[in-house]
């Protein structure tokens, strides 16, 4: 059970916003959708619920394409929110559970239930434009959750939320994701949210940069160690050796990047010819470097 | 009569004390009487009716409803209705003058002043005063309009200008000449009788080159139509362009067009103002006709009728045709401001059909311009209704303006809704027509 996203291309007159994006977001994971910002993310989202006309690609859920019935069981949170202002905080979500197919006998004990869930239930009979912002987005989660979606899309589900926010969001999204469903969802804060992701689609200008698990991005390539030497603050002993290269020194910590047939062994011997080693391990890269790397 | 109002009041005052039991009833949970129980079965039945048009229907029909908005405007609608009906019937009630009387008068003078009241459409009330001081005083305090003093004088609170025509200034002139003319014959040797029957000749029989003019009775209920279609028209196609703005500047839109379609969307949303806008021109109509009924106004009688369910099919047919183009129009805004300045040019039809039309209807014959605006679709739900309060109309003529509206709904909600659905997910700014033009890859 995936969503799939194949060669989405959408201009909007010289600026090309999609071009020819593909990757698959399987189920039962939370899955990042990591880009900076313009580079795409949200009209690939809004693609995926026809908010936007395609000039070329298809979205496909389960291998076929995707019908407005797959829609209706898909949660969606969009990038500038969107509730009715005026509207009463339950009714609100009571409605659009109703619009997402729960039956009228379910649909306010759901809302109340997802209220309760994300720390709103105490505002349920207030109107949504006397919420605060951080409420106002834990009201709007709500919404894309109340219906027991099979696949979440949430556009920056995590910005403008406090570290508690983040954390409860984060807590559902994995909670979903462990529930089997499929959560996609997207960040431009690349490394804030790789603890969270376990799989990433990065892109930039409408293309895809890279996709896959966080593990294999960040351990692939060349390998990285970093090594500390007791009263070495400058690394000077590394600089000699063959197929190593410095990447950067920080508070006597040598982050050292290893050609491919480098033994890791003959570094620690190295380091340890330099005085008592303090710490020596192998590193994985920080998602933004992946970035950075695959653009150059 | 102002029974009826206050009845009126009483139950708008027990509806809404009504209403807020049982909405109290429902935020404490309280066990539910059976009644409440059962007229939440029929929510729950009515909540699955439609799809999910009926839902976006509802939700609309409810939020308006709710709002404080309409209540007070409904209210006062309501009002002022009942005040335009009744208003009129009360002071015809009042229409009785007092008329003195100090000394003696014989009774075929007493006949005359009596016969001087149905001439003016009044009735007369004598009130013997003891004296003329005391006649003063009934003067002051208002509780006589005139004193007739033997066969002397008349006596009145304010002097007359020879321009009054009030029904006072009316009945004393006619008083002062017929008494006196009266007096004098007798003076003169005529028997009381015959000066009784010379001073109150018969009238003379007035023939009519032409009939008289067309019931003002339909009229009147014509003029009451066309404001009624008026306010609702410009209230509700506003609400509609306020609704959809509302839903596109909050971005709410793409939530719902996340699970809808936006085709749904619109339907239910004209469907269920539609649907306010109908109710609450029922209620006014019911209203101004039941209490018409109560007090006995003229609005329901004759042709009036007819004039009436004429009126309240041009309200659905003007609703049904300018509801598009209202929503079509909302879509083009991005912000809540621009509401105002998409509203105007929207309103320019509906106020040029409305202005021409309730010039029109004081005339005797239909002129050239509201025959043609009665055909065409924009004007034609105020100049139709026109052209039946003036009799000028034939059926057949009348079922060929509502084919024409037919066919112009149907191609105003297509073109409308092929705005809407280019229009609604475009943001960043005002969107202008020329942008949709299908020749344009947007």
């Amino acid at each position: 059970m995936t969503l799939e996203l194949d060669g989405l291309t959408r201009r909007f007159g010289d600026i090309v916003a999609l071009d020819r994006l593909s990757f698959t977001v399987p189920t039962g994971q939370v899955f990042g959708f990591l880009g900076p910002n313009g580079s795409g993310k949200t009209t690939a989202m809004r693609a995926v619920f026809e908010l936007v006309t395609l000039d070329a690609g298809a979205v496909r859920w389960k291998g076929v394409p995707l019908t407005s019935n797959d829609r209706r069981r898909f949660g969606y949170m969009p990038e500038e929110r969107g509730l009715y202002p005026g509207m009463v905080v339950v009714e609100q979500i009571e409605y659009l559970a109703r619009l997402h197919g729960v039956p009228h006998g379910d649909a306010r004990a759901a809302a109340l239930h997802w209220l309760e869930k994300l720390g709103v239930v105490d505002r349920a009979s207030s109107k949504v434009e006397a919420l605060s912002l951080g409420n106002q987005q834990r009201v709007q989660l709500a919404a894309a959750l109340v219906h027991e979606p099979e696949l979440l899309v949430l556009d920056e589900p995590l910005s403008g939320l406090d570290p508690v926010g983040v954390d409860a969001v984060s807590a559902v999204l994995v909670e979903q994701a462990g529930s089997g469903r499929g959560v996609l969802f997207s960040s431009h804060q690349i490394d804030l949210v790789e603890d969270l992701c376990e799989s990433v689609a990065i892109i930039d200008q409408g293309r895809l940069v890279a996709t896959g698990t966080v593990e294999e991005l960040t351990t692939r390539g060349r390998r990285r160690l970093v090594v500390k030497v007791e009263g070495d603050w400058t690394g000077a002993w590394a600089t000699v050796l063959p197929g190593v290269t410095i990447s950067r020194v920080e508070g006597g910590a040598v982050r050292l990047v290893l050609d491919e047939d480098t033994d890791p062994q003959a570094v620690l011997a190295a380091a340890m010819k330099a005085g008592p080693v303090e710490q020596f391990g192998f590193e994985r890269q920080r998602l933004s470097e992946v970035f950075r790397e695959s653009l150059a | 009569m102002k029974y009826v109002v206050i009845g009126v009041v009483v139950v708008i005052v027990a509806l809404r004390v009504w209403q807020r039991m049982r909405r109290r009833a429902g935020a404490t949970g309280s066990p539910q009487t059976p009644v409440l129980a059962r007229t939440r079965h029929l929510g729950a039945a009515l909540d699955r009716f439609g799809g999910d048009i009926g839902l976006v229907a509802r939700r609309e029909v409810r939020e308006r409803v709710k709002g404080r908005t309409f209540r007070i405007g409904t209210l006062v609608i309501l009002l002022v209705v009942a005040a335009a009906v009744t208003i009129p019937v009360l002071r015809k009630g009042h229409n009785v003058q007092h008329v003195g009387i100090v000394g003696t008068l014989s009774a075929p003078l007493r006949a005359t002043v009596l016969a001087a009241g149905p001439a003016l459409g009044t009735k007369v009330i004598l009130v013997p005063e003891p004296s003329v001081t005391a006649a003063r005083r009934a003067l002051v305090a208002g509780r006589v309009e005139l004193v007739v003093v033997g066969t002397q004088r008349i006596l009145v609170d304010q002097g007359l200008q020879p321009s009054d025509t009030s029904a006072t200034a009316l009945l004393v002139r006619i008083i002062s000449s017929s008494v006196s003319l009266q007096s004098g014959l007798v003076k003169a040797g005529i028997s009381p009788l015959q000066a009784l029957r010379l001073a109150n000749p018969p009238p003379l029989p007035v023939q009519s080159l032409h009939p008289a003019p067309h019931n003002q009775t339909a009229r009147t209920t014509a003029i009451y139509g066309l404001i009624l279609t008026y306010v609702l028209l410009t209230q509700f196609g506003t609400w509609l362009l306020m609704g959809v703005v509302e839903e596109k500047s909050s971005r709410v839109i793409e939530v719902l067009l996340s699970t809808l379609r936006a085709g749904q969307l619109l339907a239910g949303k004209v469907i269920g103002i539609g649907a306010v806008a109908l109710l609450q021109a029922a209620l006014i109509v019911g209203v101004a006709l039941g209490l018409g009924a109560a007090v006995g106004s003229t609005l329901i009688h004759g042709t009036a009728a007819v004039e009436v369910a004429s009126s309240l099919l041009w309200v659905v047919l003007g609703y049904a045709f300018y509801c598009w183009v209202y929503a079509a129009g909302g879509s083009l805004a991005d912000r809540q401001e621009q509401v105002q300045s998409l509203a105007f040019p929207l309103q320019l039809p509906i106020l040029f059909g409305y202005i021409v039309s309730i010039t029109a209807i004081g005339s005797s014959e239909p002129s050239t311009l509201i025959k043609v605006l009665a055909y065409l679709p924009p004007t034609a739900p105020f100049a139709m209704p026109v052209m039946v309060g003036l009799g000028a109309v034939t059926w057949w003529e009348f079922a060929v303006s509502v084919g024409l509206m037919l066919v112009a709904i149907v191609g105003v909600a297509r073109l409308a809704s092929a705005v809407y659905l280019r229009a609604i997910l475009r943001t960043g700014g005002r969107v202008h027509l020329r942008q949709l033009l299908p020749s344009r890859t947007s």
